[in-house]
């Protein structure tokens, strides 16, 4: 009996649910109903799962193609394996180890991969000490009083009010395991999820409020716009709105009880201070109308003059046609051929972060990448460890999507998601982060207008020769190629004949601050194109 | 003290053996337990037997139903452990599921070779999407804040994908590669 239009519809539908996980039991029925009468449909449900089961394998591989990338513990448990293999020998146990090493690595990265810091505090009685400011994945914080602001990397922030424990999932996530939070999620950190075992809450750019009591109930209020909620024990997710709560607890969803009194509450402001450090910082603004130099404002850095130098190409002369409108005022048109380096600024603190306007057009060459470089110049150096970056958009297609934005540092890499090369504007911010030991930098934080794409961390323990990040540009003096601050081209010797990865299309307002610029930050330097110190921002 | 050779070449064997045939392992349980994470637990157990009746196999014949027929016995076992999940089918469905996978083995193998080449097919969206979605173990909530979605968008977003590939492979098998 061959399946109709309409059973492979209804097959694949109950499929597509089970691979989901949210098959309900009237679906179940159907389906084993299926499964014990039916020869094809027994024959599409197994080509149905199997595609599914090599999804799982594709998908992992794509991680560990990809070292400096999280490696996904493996299905093998080397403790539960490892009395048996031993027994068994040497070579099974290589193989067990190897998939270990994997788990292991991954473990490593978790803890190296910053993804919110600690931006406020007031009254806190901290369990087991108090966190540090950067806080990684995984990291459990648990309040016994007072309330504390955590500010994810994606920008959405949360206050927990204690008692509380609260584990940092991602920069898109995290769990609250018991107490009270307020979550403010603005719209380039739409998406950001809280849950726990009663209900999973993903927000819709919004304000929301959750009461976990930690044992088996938690409510959920709704501040400001609309969010997802789904409970433990069903996955279908209910829309909640503005003033709009919910009680989830064992898998049921109720009315909360004495609503009004909570919102109330839940609406109160928290005084923070919002104290943080000033920014200091490089600005090329290319507002030039012509000539070969791009000036540079400087804020708080030390140094005789950062003005960049155009140079190469055809036109050397005067570059009249370089100098374009641009994003604000006036921009650089890069031609794949010229291409400016400036002198490096010695920055004092070890993160930092380059941000930048950048208009690609739809035809540019995919190997015309190399947007911002500095540092060591061929693989040998990087192996040793020098100091490298290079940011520009991704080229090779094994590795994420052609176009998109790519930062390279030493031995890592992260690639963004959304490609560059569609002819408009688009505000480009990377955010470096050392490791823990404040040396060469292990985490590449990447935003594209203003929404973070990806944050790669790798191993801290391969940076442990490392020359500090803050001396980045003075750690080899007798290299002058190693002090520039090269624009539209990778780093390199100023007379490389190597051109074909030179950068083509308009760039704008290149800034290079001292530190980890906040999500908030970037989004201020995005709408203004100015880069406020902190108080200015709080009192926003 | 150092294993004789011959129990050297034993264990390189099981190494090979088990390296070559792990995923078509893994696919078998999850088809019978179609559960991530119940299905990698099937497979650690699977595994430890297998490491253990090894010097039972004979050389030559067919590891992967071998292994396969060790995961079913350990599927059958665990029923009670897996009862709690609410994907889990009665006994005799699992055994006809079982029957006909055996039967659909090279089938299942020609697919997933297939399935690659129709990955690289998938607009780059759609692509980030569904590696997302299988790669996390957070799954569709993780696949969705990626991607920008909502999680309605995103689940229905996963049927159509899989679909698209569901068909590709069916197509590409079809015309022997040409798709």
């Amino acid at each position: 009996m061959k399946l109709s239009d309409n059973e492979i519809l209804e097959l694949n539908e109950l499929c597509n649910a089970l691979a989901d996980g949210a098959l309900t039991d009237t679906q179940r029925s159907r389906l084993s109903h299926w499964l014990a009468n039916s020869d094809d449909a027994r024959r599409f449900y197994i080509r149905s799962m199997g595609l599914s089961a090599s999804l799982f394998e594709y998908a992992g591989e794509m991680q560990i193609d990809q070292p400096s990338r999280i490696v996904r513990p493996t299905v093998w448990s080397w403790r539960r394996l490892a009395p048996l293999a031993a027994a068994a020998g040497v070579a099974v146990a290589a193989l067990f180890l190897f998939q270990k090493k994997n788990e292991v690595a991954a473990g490593e990265v978790a803890a190296n991969e910053f993804v919110a810091r600690l931006t406020d505090s007031k009254d806190c009685q901290w369990i087991g000490g108090a966190p540090g400011d950067s806080l990684h994945r995984g990291q459990r914080i648990e309040l016994a009083g007072g309330s504390a602001e955590i500010t994810f990397d994606s920008g959405a922030q949360v206050v927990l009010t204690g008692p509380a424990s609260f584990d940092i999932g991602s920069a898109w996530d995290g769990v609250l395991r018991r107490g009270t939070l307020r979550a403010r999620v603005p719209t380039q950190a739409i998406g950001f999820r809280v849950s726990n075992p009663d209900v999973e809450v993903v927000d819709l750019g919004t304000e929301f409020s959750m009461v976990a009591d930690g044992k088996n109930a938690t409510e959920v209020f709704v501040l400001e716009g609309s969010i997802e909620a789904a409970s433990g024990g069903d996955r279908e997710p209910i829309v909640l709105r503005e003033r709009e709560s919910r009680r989830f607890a064992k898998g049921r969803v109720s009315a909360v009880a004495d609503s009004e009194k909570k919102f109330a509450r839940l609406t109160k402001a928290h005084a923070f201070a919002h104290a943080g450090a000033p920014v200091h910082f490089v600005h090329w603004s290319f507002d030039e109308a012509g000539g070969g130099i791009a000036r540079a404002e400087v804020s708080g850095i030390a140094g005789a003059s950062f003005d960049a130098r155009i140079e190469g190409g055809a036109s050397a002369s005067d570059f009249s046609g370089a100098h374009v409108d641009g994003r604000w005022a006036r921009a650089l048109r890069f031609d794949g051929e010229f291409y400016a380096h400036a002198p490096l600024p010695q920055i004092e603190h070890a993160a930092r972060t380059v941000a930048f306007w950048v208009k690609v057009p739809e035809d540019a060459p995919l190997a015309s990448s190399s947007i911002v470089a500095w540092g060591a110049r061929d693989k040998t150096k990087r192996k040793s460890g020098e100091p490298f970056v290079q940011i520009g958009w991704n080229r090779n297609p094994t590795q994420g999507t052609p176009g998109a934005l790519r930062a390279d540092f030493g031995h890592g890499l992260a690639i963004g998601a959304t490609p560059l090369r569609d002819g408009r504007w688009h505000h480009v911010a990377v955010v470096f982060v050392p490791g823990r030991r404040g040396e060469a930098f292990t985490q590449a934080k990447l935003y594209v207008d203003g929404r973070l794409e990806e944050a790669t961390a790798r191993p801290d323990k391969k940076q442990k020769h490392h020359a500090p990040a803050a001396q980045l540009a003075s750690a080899d003096a007798g290299d002058a190629a190693k002090d520039w601050l090269w624009i539209g081209r990778r780093a390199g010797a100023v007379n490389s004949k190597k051109t074909n990865d030179r950068f083509c299309g308009d760039l704008d307002e290149l800034f290079l601050a001292d530190r980890a610029l906040a999500p908030r930050e970037i989004v201020h330097l995005m709408n203004t194109n100015t880069l406020a110190q902190p108080k200015t921002l709080a009192a926003e | 003290m150092n294993a004789p050779a011959g129990d050297t070449d034993r264990q390189k064997e099981l190494m090979l053996l088990m390296t070559q045939h792990q995923r078509r392992i893994f696919g078998y349980i999850y088809t019978l337990v179609p559960d991530r994470h119940d299905a990698q637990d099937l497979l650690q157990e699977t595994s430890l037997v297998i490491v253990e009746k090894f010097n039972e196999f004979k050389t030559g014949t067919d590891f992967a139903a071998w292994a396969c027929q060790i995961a079913y016995w350990r599927i059958r076992a665990s029923r009670q452990k897996f009862a709690r999940s609410k994907v889990v089918f009665d006994q005799n469905v699992v055994d006809a599921v079982a029957e006909t996978a055996a039967a659909m083995a090279d089938e299942l193998d020609a697919r997933h070779e297939a399935l690659a080449n129709c990955l690289q097919k998938l607009h780059a969206r759609d692509r980030e999407l569904v590696l997302t979605r299988y790669e996390s173990a957070q799954g569709v909530g993780e696949a969705a804040r990626r991607t920008g979605r909502s999680m309605d968008a995103a689940y229905k977003a996963l049927g159509r994908i899989r679909k698209l590939l569901f068909d590709c492979v069916t197509n590409q098998l079809a015309t022997g590669g040409a798709a």
